[in-house]
């Protein structure tokens, strides 16, 4: 059943996936809006919105991904179990991915919709800051000895810890606000179910991914012991 | 008697016969002539050589004709306004194809998307590989260590 799960839910995520790229460029329809004097609204997106559906997406992705760092750090803190230890690793590192594809898209977006690649607004310097406390933690794990573990467990945790003041943290003139009066919450049906096929195919390429690297890091962790063993034995050098 | 009258009769007929046009003999018509070359023209007055006149000439010109006849100006503004209405509704399609169209920016969002996470694949399986490359080679080790310290 194991061998089986990554291929399944490989698949279902491109089956997914491909859906989602179904709504959102041929279901559903350009967002532009009018002013109650019949005039456009100038914060009409038309073609660039198609960006929303994946961009919002992966940025949900990458909370979810540091979140479980974090839990899973937390626990692994508390019972030194190194199993967590690997999912809080293995999330990091789909984090970090996450995070790239969020920045990168998000700035694009600011290209188009603000004319500006980026700018110092609090949600994308929160966005930034996140991104450089998860590569940290990937540069903790790997230069800082034998306790890089607990140190890079503290900080997902100060990561995760972040991560509802990026939801709720937005400047004027930029991100629209997040919550009940949130753009994901009042969508129409078209956009509304582009928005759900691209979360749930993202949802499953999230999960593909931290159980792959979990497999990943239980693997270090193997070779890691071995070849302390072999320097015990005076095999290795 | 009869005979001389008949006589006149006839010498009557044929000369009425002879005379051209007449219906009982239709006469040959001439071949059509080339038309005869017209009548020579007095040669029209040479057109004087048009100074080049400045912009502001030209518009000086403009303005006195559309000053001097109402309805010549009437028409020029007319056209004008037709032209500046084309050319402003060309420019607010265009501009309103191009912002409802922009596909550069998503094109640009979706390849950095798909690139990232093809390159975090190949990364995961490029590593795999290699955890499993090291982990044969660390068991190899350890199991002919064994062997030998047998």
């Amino acid at each position: 059943m194991k061998r089986f799960t990554v291929p399944v839910l490989a698949a279902l995520s491109a089956l997914t996936l491909a859906v989602a790229i179904h709504y959102v460029f041929i279901k559903a329809p350009l967002q532009y809006s009018f002013t109650a004097e019949g005039m456009l609204n100038g914060s009409s997106l038309f073609f660039n919105q198609k960006i929303f559906y994946f961009h919002v997406t992966q940025a949900f992705m990458l909370f979810v991904a540091v979140g479980l760092a974090g839990v899973a750090s937390a626990i692994f803190l508390k019972t030194r179990n190194p199993k967590w230890d690997d999912i809080a690793a293995a999330s990091v590192d789909v984090a970090v991915m996450f995070g790239a594809v969020v920045l990168a898209t998000g700035s694009i977006w600011a290209k188009a919709a603000w004319d500006t690649w980026w700018n110092w607004e609090p949600r994308l310097t929160m966005s930034l800051l996140l991104w450089l406390i998860l590569v940290g933690y990937w540069l903790v794990r790997k230069f800082a000895g034998p306790s890089a573990d607990r140190v890079a467990a503290g900080m997902a945790i100060f990561g995760m810890v972040g991560v509802p003041f990026i939801y709720k943290m937005v400047g004027e003139d930029s991100h629209p606000p997040s919550g009940m009066e949130g753009v994901v919450m009042n969508l129409g049906t078209e956009y509304k179910l582009a928005f759900l096929f691209s979360s749930i195919g993202f949802l499953l390429w999230f999960l593909t991914l931290v159980i792959v690297r979990v497999q990943g890091t239980r693997a270090e962790r193997e070779a890691r012991e071995l070849r302390e063993r072999g320097l015990d034995l005076g095999v290795l050098q | 008697m009869k005979k001389l009258i008949l006589l006149v009769i006839l010498g009557l007929a044929g000369s009425a016969a002879a005379q051209p046009g007449s219906a009982a003999q239709p006469v040959a018509q001439p071949a059509a002539q080339p038309a005869p070359p017209p009548a020579e023209q007095p040669a029209p007055p040479a057109v004087p050589p048009v100074p080049k006149a400045s912009a502001e000439e030209l518009r000086k010109t403009c303005a006195d004709a559309m000053n001097a006849d109402p309805a010549f100006a009437k028409s020029i503004v007319e056209t004008v306004d037709k032209q500046i209405d084309q050319k402003t509704i060309d420019a607010h399609n265009a501009a309103a194809a191009q912002i409802a169209e922009n596909e550069r920016h998503v094109i640009y969002a979706y390849a950095a998307m798909w690139i990232l996470a093809a390159a975090f694949v190949v990364f995961l399986w490029w590593r795999q590989q290699a955890l499993k490359a090291e982990l044969a080679q660390l068991r190899r080790d350890l199991d002919a260590a064994a062997k030998e310290s047998k």
